[in-house]
Order: C-alpha cells, then structure tokens, then sequence
C-alpha cells in the first residue's frame, strides 16, 4: 500500500515495554527507526506502559498539532481498548487533546497485511522446505480473561488458509496457555515438517523460553533466555519430524509497513479528504 | 514553538546541562559530566545510539527507569544539528525537554499520586488502597538522588497532602552543585509506573499487617 507522507503529523507509536526485559521495547525503536528513515512523518516516536517515556509524557515530546497513536500490539484487548484510550484521554477514532488532534488507529496485529509478513517470515526460517509436506503453526499466549487475544491469530490462520500461493498441508492456530497447546504440536502436524511462528511483538521470555520447552527443543533451566540461540540452531529434530522455529513477527523489519497500512486504513476508515 | 527551537535558544542562553549529560557547543557535543579526557571517549553520530548506551548500569543491569543516577560513562556524541541533539536527550532522558518546557511555561497536566493510583485497572488497581503513610515512605524510599533518581517532584499525594519534607521531595532535579541558570531540570510529572508496582506490593503488605 502506497503511503502519502505526512509532514507536519507526528506519529506516536504504542509498546508495551518491560521493568525486567531490556530487549522487550526494541522492536518498537527499530519500526519507529525504519519510519523515520523514510521521512514520512515530521515525528516518530516511541513511548510504553512499562517504561518511559509514559504515554501521558509522551505527547509532551511532540511539536506536531496532529498526532496518529498506532499500538504496536499483536491484538486488540485490554491494552488497546482500555489502557491506551484512558491515560493519552482517548474518546473515540479521533480526539482533540490539549490542543492536539490524536486519531487513534488499531492495533498492527490485526491488520490483514500481517499476512505476507508470516509467509515471508516461514520462507526465511524454512527455506527450501517442500510446504506441502509441512505444518504451519502460529503460535499465541492466549488467555481465558479475553476471547480478543485469540481473535488476530484465528483471523491469520483462516486468511492463510484460502490464499491460492499457500501451499502448507496444514495451518493451526495454537497457544501457550488454551487448548490447542503448542506443546501438542507433534500430535497435531500430520505432516513430516513442521514451522512455528511466535505471533509477538517483541521476542522476550515467551519466544525464548516458555515456547521452546513447550516444542520440547530447550530445557526449563540452563543460560539466560537472551542468550539462548533459539532462533540459529534450524532445524530440530523431535518426535519424527523436523522442526523450524522463527524469531517473534513483530522483530520483522516489515513490520513499519504494517503500521503504516495501518495508518492508511484509519484515513480511508476515518478521515475525509 | 518547536522544542528543538526552545532547545536552541537554551543553549544560547548557556544552558549546558541536563542529567547527567554535558552539552558542549561549536561543534554539538554530548557526554557524560563525569568523563574529562574527551579524546578517550568512543565516538558516535547517530542519535539512536543513545538508546542503547542508556539501557544498561555500568555493571551491566537494566536501566528501565531513565531517571536513574546510573548512566554510563565512556562515549561522545558529535551531532549535526540541535534537531539530533533533541532526539539524543529524548533518547537517554525520553520527554524530559517537552515536560521541562511544559511546566516551565505553566502548562504541565501534574497527576497527584492519588489520580495516578486510582485509574490504574487489572493487576495494579489495588495500589490505590495504599495509605498515605505509605506513599510517603515510598517517596522516601525510592524517589531522589540518594535512591538514584534525578527528578524534580511535581507532583502531591493529593490536593490537600503535599509530600513530607525529605531529600526526595526537596531535590530540585538537577545533577551535582551546578548553577540553575546552566541546567535544565528533570520534572516529574506524576508517579511512574515503578512507583506504582511499588505501592501495589506495600498495599498488600498493609493489608496483611491489618489481617494479623
């Protein structure tokens, strides 16, 4: 999608952010880098729940009168639809704000052009891997508290299911704490391979750790979870099959375009030209 | 005006200091006020570099409180323009220009403790309940440069409680024995979110003291 510049607005990216995971807001910096590198906005910045700037100091940060908030979170929720709203005073797709104009948009985790970036993302991590000889599975938390956490990766999966160029055997939805469990991978793939995608923003514990000793490639205890090389040691070898394990979707490089598409959307949704 | 304007006229006024950042002029320079020998330090250009040297404490722990009185020292930035000078400080000291600007001018939004403490939802909500004993003796305990923070206390416990005396509540957000007239002061706008975890866990002690 074709993006039209924006000079003089600002845009305020939305993270989650960590008090005890120093690597859990870089991807945030790394999409607003990208941003900024294609000068497409007279602002690009960052700010976080866990760490600083807070999105109330945040928009002391910005000069621009017009402001788009994108939460670059994976699905909508309580964060999206609670948190961010109340603390930048959000009442609605666009708000005026001491002075400023905030158009709010959804969250990037569920824009359909997360799409292309899982199937270039199991292209990367599989490369060669006939696709019809192997399952894809994207991998999400999941929680009883809000049936909206598991909603962006069952919209992926039935997405990737009818794509004519989606060749895979098999695409499952599948998740750390609700049925079905990704530790059940093995009974699941009928197939000979299988590719996992950790459907996060950021790779933290979950991707690190939780996930791996779940597919059963990692041990409960052993280095810290940064310096595990998750991600390098393609593929394993478990219960018969052969496995591809990828980095979490939002430390894709992509993933600036996807919050520009996002912007997009909330113009063509939103805002009358 | 722009912040990078404000910026810019600050430093023509002299101002070479914020945290503990030294700004030198003709060329832009940034380092840490405890490094002399500049010619030591390693040398960077790129504003975003600022991220990652402020991540860390000298021994290697997570600075996630930028206010920290830990940076480490060892670096230089040579920056084109007060524009990447801008971006440099918001990266090790993110906002601290704009709220610095703000309540300078009268129009910072301050959230007393309370307004903080009772919006607060899901798992923190039951900070709130903490009492106003409580949250004094956390200000005493975590905010300030004896606890290694370097704001400047904006805020109250509520209108009519203001914080008690202590180094915390008088400190003036600058770092050293310097001249106000050459330091922008680092405010604080209202509790950050550490101080809000923090209040969560001596609320639920308090409640547990009373149920003994």
């Amino acid at each position: 999608m074709e993006f039209t510049p924006k000079p003089n607005t600002a845009l305020l990216i939305v993270g989650h952010g960590s008090t005890e995971n120093p690597d859990s807001s870089t991807p945030y910096f790394d999409h607003a880098r990208e941003i900024r590198r294609r000068n497409v906005f007279g602002e690009v910045h960052c700010c976080f729940w866990k760490e600083e700037p807070s999105m109330r100091e945040a928009l002391y940060m910005i000069d621009a009168d017009e402001v788009y908030v994108v939460p670059d979170f994976i699905s909508e929720g309580y964060f999206t639809q609670d948190v961010i709203p109340r603390e930048l005073g959000l009442t609605g797709p666009t708000t005026q704000v001491h002075g400023k104009t905030v158009h709010y948009c959804d969250p990037v985790g569920i824009h359909p052009s997360m799409t292309s970036l899982i199937l270039q993302r199991t292209d990367e991590v599989a490369p060669g891997v006939p696709q019809e000889e192997s399952t894809l599975f994207i991998v999400g938390h999941g929680t009883g508290l809000n049936k909206n956490s598991t909603k962006a990766i069952k919209d992926q999966v039935d997405h990737i299911k009818t794509l004519p160029n989606c060749r895979f055997a098999d695409v499952i939805d599948t998740y750390m704490e609700e049925p079905p469990f990704i530790a059940d991978w093995g009974k699941l793939a009928k197939t000979p391979n299988a590719v996992v995608v950790p459907f996060f923003i950021a790779d933290g514990l979950h991707s690190y750790q939780d996930i791996p000793v779940m597919l059963g490639f990692e041990k409960e205890e052993g280095l810290a979870a940064s310096q595990k090389e998750v991600f390098r040691r393609n593929p394993y070898h478990l219960q018969g099959k052969t496995l591809y394990y990828s980095a979490a979707i939002g430390t894709e490089p992509m993933m600036a375009d996807v919050i520009l598409d996002q912007i997009s959307t909330f113009d063509a949704q939103h805002v009358a030209h | 005006m722009s912040l990078t304007k404000v910026l810019s006229d600050a430093l023509e006024s002299g101002i070479n200091q914020i945290g503990q950042l030294r700004i030198l002029r003709d060329p832009l320079r940034l380092h840490h006020i405890d490094d002399r020998d500049l010619d030591s330090l390693e040398l960077h250009t790129d504003p975003d570099d600022a991220r990652e040297i402020g991540l860390y404490t000298p021994d290697g722990g997570y600075r996630f409180t930028k206010g920290e009185l830990s940076l480490k020292t060892g670096w230089i930035f040579e920056l084109g323009s007060v524009e990447d000078l801008r971006r440099t400080i918001d990266l090790f000291y993110p906002a601290s220009l704009g709220l610095w600007n703000a309540w300078k001018n009268d129009q910072i939004q301050i959230q007393n403790l309370r307004d903080k403490l009772n919006r607060q939802t899901g798992m923190y909500r039951h900070a709130r309940n903490i009492s106003d004993e409580g949250a004094q003796e956390l200000v005493r305990c975590l905010c300030g440069p004896s606890n290694k923070c370097v704001k400047k206390i904006l805020w109250k416990i509520d209108d009519e409680n203001p914080l008690e005396d202590s180094e915390a509540s008088r400190f003036n957000g600058l770092v050293g024995d310097v001249d106000e007239s050459t330091a922008i002061p680092m405010v604080c706008q209202e509790a950050c979110n550490f101080f809000v975890a923090q209040a969560r866990k001596k609320s639920k002690e308090e409640f547990e003291a009373k149920d003994q």
